[in-house]
């Protein structure tokens, strides 16, 4: 808000007994929230703008003739607030009980139950029995197309999607139509959500259960998930995201809220594509030998086994990395290739890349960027090169002939043929699945995914994010970092990183783009590289 | 405060004689003889009265066309002190959200009876049932279809002529 100079920057009022100071601009809605006071709403939502026509963030204020709807009231010095007084309570009482008059309290199959704010504001204020007599007026339910599902019923006309789609997403595809207690809302004709890229996002800011999500419909309720923050694994621009699992498989991807990075949002394509973590078949045991020589062992033995073999390796190293491992993996792998006794040959990576970036046209910040993979900018900066297509095939041709050591972290190799690293000297396969092309690995490891560990990725604004774990790994799999830090530090004469803090200390120890960086500054909101050496 | 300690004096051997008592138990047997009061029962030729309020074995309800009343809506694995209910929802060719995995371990149940007090729609009910006896342990899962074959009467969680139990 414009400050002529002459004002304060900040006002001193009152809320519900207590003095508070805010900068001048602020909404009363924001400045009870300072307090910890929340004051309800439905149509307000920070990333959007406020029509206040939801009436139930009525509060009063002294000296005002009515309530005044607080996300649209400016607070203002000496302002004497109450959000809890009778007349507002009995407001927000009456509010409530106009909402319930269509609604068809279908809490047991709704999806929304348990995180729904009807649900809540009514349990919290609203009346204990209805007092409606009349039947309710019954719509049934509409495909907006696209992964979103539109319950009439339910809703209550807080026109949260419609402003969305104006005002953020830019491409108006819902409106509200008719008025009074028939109006909906709705498709323009045949004209559905298809193809818009970040529609998704209406089923999160949908305050009750009128939109839900077509993948997730009645797969696991509300109160049931764990709510894990993470990072987007699909694309570089890597969204603040939370993973919402359940018997340790993840149900859905949610935004998790980053003004630096991702807003309030999150694309369609991101959050559409998780399943790949829930694949079952995984490598479960570290396995030693070549082909039909091979047999199970326990991790003592194969990394004492792995540790000889590299002491005495001949040749130098080619390693092949991936970016969807965490910038620890990547790091104990480019230092890996460093200890060995021929030297490192070369790094690649592989990564699908999208014909073009998708734009959020109302958030410039949020990019659908064309990198499919969370990490290639933090492989970049370790020294990998990328090589391949944009399938995120080929470009190895020179590692599957190899002579020297063979070092394969987390790529699946799908594209490759048996004879892969068939005149390596040594072959060491990181991995999630097996794969055929590991058929002549000297060592199968197996590690965990993203989901599974903790670790920091780099996004394409150059910034270091972190990822916390969500899911229980298989039996025998490791992380990564661990893995390549135990053989590290063995050659180095130090102690096994313990933790991916550790690990992550030893990696901007290492690395002058990680320079002064630490786990705490990274936080659960992340830390931008020193802009040079990311973008260098 | 100290702990009493009561010392028992016993009759010492010889001293003292057992005919009364033994005559007064005595007298007990014969008084049942001539008028007996009968508390076992032929069963099973003879079934007992269960209490209302005896919580069996679960049953679930079924619609008139056969569907299961179940909404999958999952309050009852949620309240389940005993953690033995597995639900899976999903949704029907008629677009309703329905149970399609639903199972109750009846050996880990506490028959506490409250699936049945927190089910919105009446569907899961404990019943008044006691012959559960089974040639396997894997037998007591009690799926869905086992569950809505169920008939035995249901549980009242409370007497509906004196619901506060006053």
């Amino acid at each position: 808000m414009a400050n002529n100079g002459r004002k304060a920057e900040t006002v001193t009022l009152t809320i519900d007994g207590q003095e508070v100071t805010v900068p001048r601009g602020t909404s009363l809605l924001h400045a009870a929230e300072s307090i910890g006071t929340e004051v309800p709403h439905y149509c307000y939502h920070p990333g959007l703008s406020a029509p206040a026509q939801c009436r139930i963030c009525l509060v009063e204020v002294e000296g005002a003739p009515k309530l005044q709807p607080s996300c649209v009231t400016m607070a203002a010095d000496g302002q004497v607030v109450h959000t809890d007084s009778p007349a507002a309570k009995r407001m927000r009482q009456g509010v409530l009980e106009f909402y319930l008059v269509n609604h068809p309290l279908d809490c047991p199959i709704c999806d929304m139950s348990g995180e729904c704010k009807l649900q809540d504001y009514v349990f919290d204020e609203g009346r204990e029995q209805g007092r409606g007599r009349e039947p309710k007026r019954v719509f049934g339910r509409d495909d907006f197309g696209g992964d979103v599902l539109y319950y009439g019923d339910r809703c209550v006309m807080c026109t949260r999607c419609v402003r969305f789609m104006d005002e953020v997403a830019r491409d108006s595809r819902l409106t509200v139509v008719e008025r009074g207690s028939r109006a909906v809302i709705d498709t323009f004709f045949d004209r559905g959500l298809d193809g818009a890229a970040f529609a998704g996002n209406v089923v999160d800011i949908c305050p009750v259960g009128a939109l839900v999500s077509k993948d997730f419909l009645h797969k696991a309720r509300a109160w049931d998930l764990d709510h894990t923050p993470s990072i987007c694994p699909n694309c570089s621009h890597g969204c603040n995201i939370e993973l919402h699992t359940r018997d340790n498989l993840v149900q859905r991807l949610k935004p998790r809220e980053n003004q630096e990075v991702n807003g309030h949002w999150m694309c369609d394509y991101g959050r559409a594509n998780y399943e790949w973590l829930n694949r079952p078949g995984r490598l479960e045991a570290p396995a030693v030998g070549r082909g039909s020589d091979r047999r199970a062992a326990d991790w003592r033995e194969a990394l004492e086994l792995l540790f000889a073999r590299l002491q005495a390796a001949e040749g130098d190293v080619a390693l092949v990395g991936s970016a969807t491992c965490s910038n620890e993996a990547l790091a104990g792998l480019a230092a890996l290739g460093e200890e060995v006794p021929g030297g490192a040959a070369g790094r690649v990576f592989r990564s699908p890349r999208a014909p073009d970036e998708v734009p959020l046209p109302g958030f410039p910040l949020l990019v659908r960027r064309r990198d499919l993979v969370p990490n290639s900018d933090g492989a970049g900066l370790l020294g990998f090169e990328r090589a391949g297509n944009d399938d995120g095939q080929g470009g190895l041709e020179d590692v599957a002939e190899h002579g020297g050591v063979v070092i394969v972290l987390g790529d699946e190799l799908a594209d490759q043929g048996e004879d892969f690293g068939a005149n390596a000297s040594l072959f060491v396969y990181l991995g999630t699945f097996d794969s055929a092309a590991a058929r002549n690995a000297d060592f199968v490891l197996p590690i965990t995914t993203f989901a599974e560990e903790e670790g920091t990725f780099v996004n394409a604004q150059g910034r270091v994010q972190r990822f916390q774990q969500g899911l229980r790994p298989p039996e025998s799999a490791r992380p990564a970092w661990l893995v390549l830090g135990a053989l590290v530090a063995a050659f180095r004469g130090e102690k096994t990183p313990d933790s991916a803090p550790e690990a992550f200390a030893r990696l901007a120890a290492a690395h002058p783009a990680f320079e002064g960086l630490t786990w705490e500054a990274v936080g659960d909101g992340g830390a931008a590289l020193v802009a040079e050496a990311a973008h260098g | 405060m100290a702990i009493s300690v009561k010392v028992m004096r016993r009759p010492e051997a010889g001293r003292t004689s057992y005919m009364r008592a033994t005559l007064k138990g005595m007298s007990l047997t014969f008084r049942h003889m001539v008028r007996p009061t009968k508390v076992t029962l032929e069963y099973p030729e003879e079934q007992p009265e269960l209490s209302p309020r005896w919580r069996g074995t679960h049953r679930m309800e079924v619609h008139a066309d056969g569907r299961p009343k179940c909404v999958a809506c999952g309050l009852c694995p949620t309240v389940c002190p005993a953690n033995c209910i597995r639900l899976v929802g999903g949704e029907d060719d008629q677009g309703n959200r329905y149970p399609i995995v639903y199972e109750i371990d009846e050996f880990r149940c506490i028959f506490c009876g409250m699936c049945q007090e927190v089910c919105p729609v009446e569907a899961i009910h404990v019943g008044q049932h006691f012959e559960n006896a089974e040639y396997g342990r894997d037998r007591f899962v009690y799926d869905l279809d086992r569950l809505m074959e169920q008939d035995h009467p249901t549980t009242l969680l409370w007497d509906p002529s004196d619901p506060r139990s006053e």
